[in-house]
């Protein structure tokens, strides 16, 4: 098991190391110069150059970046916010994005898993086509058009919810973007969970205890959910960080300062800054790896035949 | 199923409470005021937009401030005195403290003022010697030495500013933020490129203080500073600016009470003025911004042999229907422009009209006259020996009212004029003034916002080393009346100058560098018990020290 | 213990129960069998009706209606003036209206520009549908390709092509688009180079998936042994009996493609004005949203239609595919 981890996390590490740099080389290779040019004269700009570190060889500058990135830092700002430090003006954004995805991916799970068993439990009755097309709702309306429809009904027509996000009051402010974040997950966790506990229910085993006389909530909890939960997790992983990066509109939609919005203003505001989203992509893709990490690890916890299978291919 | 359960509840309780929303603004002495976009920066050497700018007016105070009116009267300065020649201008600072407990000193504006030449941003051209002219300011901003700038500290309370020529509005720019002090002693105790981007590294001397900030967030916190010379006056304890990008949640943010002032587009405004009981609340004014379809003159351009004709430009400029562009699609209040320098803007500081004020001036050549478009675009059809012209339009897409200015005008031009389309091309703010700034364009939609009441904040964009939007257009008659206006023989005769001027406007306008399109308007809701906002065209947009709640 | 001797009222005849009679295998070809399990299946009819409906208007519509989707519908008044249609709610000809217009026909109302909503809504639809279609098409060309060589040539190949996938598909999609608008114009472009970017590497691994499965099968030794080369296997042996999951991995890719350009259009990297897509129009009706509600709600609907057509049309053939989960 150690060295099944071991092996894995250096995959990981190997992974993250090769996206950093691809990114770094994609965005040094991007026409223009990171800084605004637009009054600068021509030995300005070689000067600034020269200080930024730019006409050094690409490889140099990448061993720079990287021994930089190990110090825990991820260098300043070009054309955004003064060429102040990222590191903190990302942690604050990220703190917040974190918040509402955490919320809406425990009540997407919460939700979804519910609306999945009571689905698969009364297959082919009414109830189920209505968690079916609740289900469904969920892949048919992008998030932020709910997001509006919230926010129209929630927040104007009964003022139940703060209008816009309000820092200082998290609780309430968070409800109405968590949830319309968590349709995508409900939907997607609802619709795998019915297909995967239909599967387990069918299985031979179920049958058998079925046959030994258990039945109800017993069987349900010990041989079918443990069993059909395993796949369900690997939906949720990617579903984690999709949640993290994907909440853009939202997030601009109801003034929540968060990762997606940072995004966009390095590349659509009113200054384009390539450090922001170098440090942006290298942050997404660690947390996308970390989060495939977790779950590979997790997996061979709960799944004693992936174990199996990994010491049999390392040995 | 909790999910549904809670909505099915909101949905019974909205049937039965109705339609909420109280009026309750305000009422805490608590101002909620929206913004159209983030704040670029907070630090006046670096910032480069009307909200960055506003935001930092609300908290530094410069040595002057512009009154309900538009005009000059002091701020820090308590008196100040100006040579016979024009030339030397000498401020007596008031005992004004920092929000720190430091004394504002003349040290404070010498520092602002050299490091701003010597950091040479964008708006460093404002020292120069095509606005404010301060001696020295563009040798410092090229490199010099900027101890060299025309500015001294005689003691800690007088501030001497030496002028390569008199400058007839130079009171009124002391109001713009990069004339504001920055406290040395505290910028230089703030780690290195983080002054003004947390309210710990931003310190206020103005009737209001940061109390949450970080730098792209869309909630801005300010309170009351009591420190401010002139607190007795301020009568908003708590000021909150909330970013609001859409126009329609701009509106029903007002509706339900959470913002007071608001400003909204025009299918808004139109929704408004239906609403008898809302439409009371409604303000229009003028903001000054000029918007134009400029044209790229540049022969090394793709298109630019078509566009480097003066009877195709004077085609498309003569083709647009500028009422109708006001009329049905900004419909806030925006007026038609047939002249370079917008309208109720800039008057006139002996008769008191306004620069453009007669429309009509230039109506040889500026029109909407279908059968003259054509004339000229046969003309040009001849002369350049093609019978079809393909340009790209381009324009910034970061919300307003381009986007449909530019369909209107691609409609209306291609409709009139039998050969030319244009294709729209959306980009985001940076990358649409670096391809203005870079003449990479064949036509760009610009809204030039102007920084001083004077009509040379839009005349001085063509001369040949204006380098803001790149025509690649020369005229050295241009020119020469332009220098004459600002450093020349004219610059200490305010009627020859005025004059001068029109002749300026005259040339371009023939040449049709331009084809102006009209003048913005702000339409605003503002809650009723909020007065004493004062909406400026130039320089800072909306100044909230003096708003009085009820 | 004595041995029991089954006695004849221990079995009973079974006859007039349902038996499962084995059609999937029956003497019938097997896209018969599946065309037989995907029709009886109402749900995925149903999405077969929607979608076919939304495509019939979104081809039709544009071309039989009285206005171009471009067009500013306005009349010029008395003094001069141009008065164009602007913002009205959806109205039917023939005066009942209270405007100038009140003689013409707008079935969806017009937009703030004052363009028939009707024409703008399905050209919009028309431009959504023709990008998923080719971006999902070209997606299924490489994504197949490259999964059936990995899994087929196994080994360091498979290796090193299963690496690159790791590394591209960890660089989550928002952060290629965000690099891929740095570099490109928008458009209609962008949105497809950003859907080729990020969705062939689900099909690649269901290809590989399905290729390792059938390259041990009997036939495709056969095939070595009779000397054919690699390339005919993976493409001639291998690919056609790849093609049932594939369809519905295409299946499910063709609404997340349509969400995805609605996402970009949103944003504002997307379609550019005036043409139209279905992600423009919702995005230029969500800014009156609140006080001409009618704008946003055609363009909500087709894409809600679109989307629940597509994912049933999915499912059905999911399990018309593998039919024991529909059959149990």
């Amino acid at each position: 098991m150690t060295r099944y981890v071991a092996k894995r996390i250096l995959m990981s590490a190997l992974t993250l190391l090769a996206i950093i740099f691809v990114l770094f080389v994609l965005i040094r290779i991007v026409p223009g110069d990171p800084f605004p040019v637009e009054r600068m004269s021509a030995e300005m700009i070689l000067q600034k150059r020269e200080e930024l570190g730019l006409n050094k060889p690409i490889l140099e500058q990448f061993v720079n970046y990287m021994s930089m990135l190990l110090s825990g830092s991820f260098g300043n700002g070009t054309s955004l916010y003064n060429g102040a430090p990222i590191k903190p003006i990302m942690t604050a954004c990220l703190i917040n994005s974190f918040k509402i995805g955490v919320l809406s991916i425990l009540c997407g799970t919460a939700v979804g898993l519910a609306i999945g068993i009571v689905a698969a439990l009364n297959r082919g009755k009414f109830l189920d086509g209505l968690c079916t097309v609740v289900s469904i709702l969920g892949v048919c309306i992008p998030s932020y058009v709910f997001m509006i429809f919230l926010q129209y009904f929630f927040a104007y027509k009964i003022p139940f919810f703060p209008y816009f996000f309000d820092p200082s009051n998290f609780l309430t402010s968070a409800v109405m973007p968590a949830m319309s974040l968590s349709l995508f997950a409900v939907s997607t966790i609802a619709r795998f969970t019915r297909n995967e506990m239909i599967e387990v229910l069918n299985s031979d085993y179920v049958k058998l205890a079925e046959a030994k006389g258990l039945y109800g909530f017993e069987l349900i909890r010990r041989h079918v959910l443990r069993n059909a939960l395993i796949p369900i997790v690997t939906v949720i992983a990617p579903l984690v960080v999709d949640l993290l990066t994907g909440a853009m509109v939202i997030e601009k939609i109801y003034g929540i300062n968060g990762v997606g919005k940072l995004m966009v203003d390095a590349i659509a505001g009113q200054g384009v800054d390539y450090n922001y989203v170098l440090a942006l992509g290298i942050v997404f893709s660690a947390l996308y790896i970390g989060v495939m990490l977790a779950l590979d690890i997790l997996y061979g916890i709960i799944d004693p035949r992936i174990r199996l299978a990994a010491k049999e291919g390392g040995a | 199923m909790k999910k549904i359960l809670m909505a099915a509840l909101l949905l019974v309780t909205m049937i039965f409470t109705g339609c909420g929303g109280s009026d309750n603004a305000g009422s805490d002495g608590k101002l909620n005021v929206m913004l159209g976009s983030n704040v670029v920066s907070l630090d006046s050497a670096q910032a480069t937009d009307s909200v960055s700018f506003e935001v930092i007016a609300d908290c530094i105070d410069g040595l002057m401030q512009l009154d309900a009116e538009g005009k000059a009267i002091p701020a820090l300065a308590e008196n100040y005195a100006v040579s016979t020649d024009g030339k030397t201008y000498t401020f007596h600072l008031r005992d004004a403290k920092w929000a720190n407990g430091d004394p504002v000193t003349a040290n404070d504006f010498v520092f602002a003022w050299r490091r701003h030449c010597q950091k040479a941003e964008e708006y460093s051209y404002v020292m120069g010697n095509t606005v404010a002219c301060v001696k020295n300011a563009d040798a410092v901003i090229k490199g010099a030495d900027p101890t060299t700038l025309g500015v001294a500290a005689l003691d800690d309370k007088t501030f001497v500013v030496e002028l390569d020529a008199p400058v007839p509005f130079f009171l009124s720019l002391m109001a713009f933020p990069t004339f504001y002090p920055v406290n040395e002693k505290f910028y230089n105790s703030v780690e290195a490129g983080s002054y003004g981007t947390s309210p710990e590294t931003f310190l206020s001397n103005g009737a209001f203080m940061l109390t949450s900030y970080i730098p792209g967030t869309a909630n801005i916190q300010l309170k009351k500073n009591d420190s401010y010379w002139n607190a007795a006056q301020v009568a908003v304890d708590a000021f909150q600016y909330q970013v609001v990008s859409s126009s329609d949640n701009a509106l029903t943010s007002f509706k339900n009470g959470t913002l007071n002032v608001v400003n909204i587009g025009g299918n808004q405004v139109a929704h408004v003025k239906q609403d008898a009981e809302l439409a009371k609340n409604l303000k229009t004014f003028s903001s000054g911004y000029l918007y134009y379809l400029s044209f790229n003159q540049d022969p090394k351009n793709h298109h630019a042999g078509a566009l480097a004709n003066v009877n195709l430009r004077l085609a498309i400029s003569n083709a647009v229907d500028r009422e109708s562009l006001v009329d049905n699609f900004v419909m806030n209040g925006a007026k038609a422009t047939y002249t370079a320098v917008p309208v109720d803007f800039a008057p006139n500081a002996e008769t008191g009209k306004f620069f453009a004020e007669d429309q009509k001036r230039f109506s040889d050549v500026v029109s909407f006259n279908v059968d003259k478009a054509r004339q000229y675009l046969e003309a040009a059809k001849g002369e350049l020996g093609t019978d079809s012209f393909a340009l790209n339009l381009i324009y910034s897409n970061d919300g307003g009212s381009a986007t449909k200015i530019v369909q209107a005008v691609k409609s209306q031009v291609e409709e009139n004029l039998p050969g030319v389309t244009i294709n729209l091309q959306p980009m985001p703010k940076a990358e649409y003034l670096s391809n203005v700034t870079s003449n990479s364009y064949d036509i760009a939609l610009v809204d030039w916002t102007p920084d001083y009441n004077d009509p040379m904040t839009f005349l001085t964009l063509w001369t040949t080393e204006g380098c803001e939007i790149a025509e690649h257009w020369s005229n050295a008659a241009y020119d020469q009346i332009i220098a004459a206006c600002t450093t020349g023989e004219f610059a200490d005769d305010y009627s020859a100058r005025w004059n001068a001027l029109y002749d300026a406007e005259e040339i371009l306008l023939r040449n049709a560098v331009i084809a102006p399109l009209y003048t913005d308007a702000n339409a605003v809701l503002i809650s009723p018990n909020v007065t004493g906002i004062e909406f400026h065209a130039a320089g800072i947009d909306r100044v909230f020290k003096n708003v009085k709640l009820q | 213990m004595t041995n029991y001797t089954p006695q004849g009222d221990d079995f009973e005849f079974i006859a007039d129960r349902d038996i499962s009679v084995d059609e999937n295998f029956a003497a019938q070809g097997y896209w018969k069998g599946v065309a037989i399990h995907f029709f009886r299946n109402k749900f995925a009819v149903t999405g077969l009706i929607l979608v076919g409906v939304i495509m019939t208007f979104a081809v039709l519509a544009p071309i039989v209606s009285t206005y171009g989707y471009q067009e500013i519908v306005s009349i010029v008044d008395a003094g001069g003036k141009e008065i164009t249609a602007k913002s009205l709610s959806p109205q039917i000809g023939g005066g009942g209206a209270d405007n100038l217009f009140a003689d013409r026909t707008f079935l969806f109302g017009t937009d703030d520009m004052g363009r028939d909503l009707w024409t703008r809504t399905w050209q919009g639809a028309r431009v959504s549908l023709i990008i998923a279609f080719v971006a999902i098409f070209i997606d299924m060309l490489i994504g197949t390709s490259y999964g059936l060589i990995s899994g087929y040539f196994g080994g360091m190949v498979d290796n090193a092509m299963q690496r690159f996938i790791e590394i591209a598909g960890s660089i989550p999609t928002l952060v290629i688009i965000s690099i891929l608008a740095i570099f490109m114009e928008k458009g209609i472009g962008l949105v497809i180079a950003s859907l080729l970017i990020t969705e062939w590497i689900g099909m690649s691994k269901i290809a590989r998936a399905e290729c390792l499965k059938l390259k041990e099968r009997e036939y495709v030794l056969a095939s070595r042994t009779l000397g054919a080369g690699s390339f005919h296997i993976i493409f001639k042996q291998i690919l056609p009996n790849t093609i049932g999951p594939i369809i519905t991995q295409v299946m499910f890719s063709i609404p997340v493609a349509i969400f995805t350009e609605a996402f970009l259009s949103f944003v504002g990297v997307g379609i550019v004005l005036p043409q139209c897509s279905i992600g423009s129009l919702i995005e230029a009706g969500f800014n009156n949203v609140t006080i001409l509600p009618y704008q946003i709600l055609p363009p909500i609907c087709v894409l809600a239609i679109l989307m629940l057509g597509f994912n049933l049309i999915g499912d059905g053939f999911r399990e018309a595919l593998a039919p024991k989960l529909e059959d149990m």
